[in-house]
């Protein structure tokens, strides 16, 4: 298999993979966009390598394999980021809700020993 | 009008010393009511605590000590009450200088009142190992370069607050040890901090928050934290 063919399919089935994945809502639009901005961007230079050629001599880059690793490590690093700031949203969100529970909680305990101070 | 009075102990699976700790508040300070909030604890906590009649918030799960405490600093805003004291759950802090510490707020001379084991030279009781006098140390050092103010103890978790801090901590509390951090914090704000001497006590249950290799964490934590808190806008 050329390697052209194989990184099309490759890309392919992951950006299949993805649609498939908000289709059955089990991935929002707003995780599944960096993924398919990158499918859609390997697509596109894979079928125009001449470009790919091009902007990785533009950009001083010997080979345009260097130029691919290059890219491919900016997007692990920009991705991490991106994920950490999740997380971080994640936990800000989970640590407000629990905080919420537990003044409710308060609350309940208090109007119950009201209650149970006017029955008596 | 009397000034109203909030203690928040946070604990975590404290069960066999709570009830202990929350007598001797109420017998030491009984005008003030006395809140528990207990951290996703697994044990008795919670039962333990509701037996000595002080109020109980419990949360679903562990946040650390910065969650509980800023959940305690929540209610007191939400309830109006004009001084927070925050007292650990453990028995380490002695609840006979609760008096002392609040009297600078209540008198409005303190905007924070930190308990410190340090600012008396004749309270010696209270042993500590070479690398935390030195941790301490050099966040006294740290604190005192970056906002003027030079503590003794600001890794000391009693301490009383009044209104205006109160609404600060309900807003934001640092997440993990947060006392030196929410110093620099208070301090951003132009609040006036100071100190009393108090004497503490070894713990009576419960493990310290700060163990072993948690200890590097910790140091390069806070000095970060307090660090890009002199980045953060004045007010």
């Amino acid at each position: 298999m050329q390697p052209k063919t194989f990184a099309l399919c490759l890309t392919a089935f992951i950006l299949i993979a993805v649609i498939d994945l908000i289709r059955r809502q089990k991935m929002s639009f707003k995780y599944a966009l960096t993924w398919l901005v990158l499918s859609a961007g390997v697509i596109f230079f894979t079928i125009y390598d001449a470009w790919l050629r091009n902007i990785a001599q533009w950009a001083g880059f010997a080979l345009p394999s260097n130029f691919i690793f290059f890219l491919l490590l900016i997007f692990v690093i920009f991705s991490s980021l991106l994920l950490t700031l999740y997380i971080n949203e994640q936990n800000n969100r989970t640590e407000t809700i629990a905080q919420a529970i537990a003044k409710l909680d308060l609350r309940i305990k208090q109007i119950e020993e009201e209650k149970k101070k006017t029955t008596h | 009008m009397n000034t109203k009075i909030l203690i928040i102990i946070p604990a975590f699976n404290e069960g066999h010393s709570i009830r202990k700790t929350l007598e001797e508040i109420q017998s030491s300070f009984p005008e003030a009511d006395r809140l528990v909030i207990n951290d996703g604890s697994s044990d008795d906590t919670e039962e333990e605590a509701l037996k000595s009649g002080a109020f109980v918030a419990t949360l679903p799960c562990n946040l650390g000590i910065g969650g509980a405490v800023q959940t305690g600093y929540q209610i007191a805003y939400e309830r109006h009450y004009d001084i927070a004291v925050q007292v650990d759950g453990d028995g380490q802090h002695d609840p006979s200088y609760l008096k002392n510490l609040i009297e600078p707020v209540q008198e409005g001379r303190l905007d924070l009142c930190i308990g410190s084991r340090f600012l008396d030279k004749h309270f010696s009781t209270y042993r500590s190992t070479f690398f935390r006098r030195a941790g301490i140390r050099f966040f006294c050092h740290l604190l005192g370069l970056l906002t003027g103010l030079y503590l003794t103890d600001p890794t000391s978790g009693f301490r009383a607050a009044g209104k205006k801090i109160i609404k600060i901590f309900a807003d934001y509390y640092p997440v993990d040890f947060p006392e030196p951090e929410a110093i620099k914090i208070a301090k951003r704000h132009e609040a006036r901090i100071g100190e009393i001497p108090v004497q503490m006590r070894t713990r009576q249950g419960g493990q310290s928050s700060i163990r072993y290799f948690a200890t590097f964490y910790y140091m390069v934590k806070v000095t970060l934290a307090i660090l890009i808190d002199t980045l953060k806008k004045k007010k």
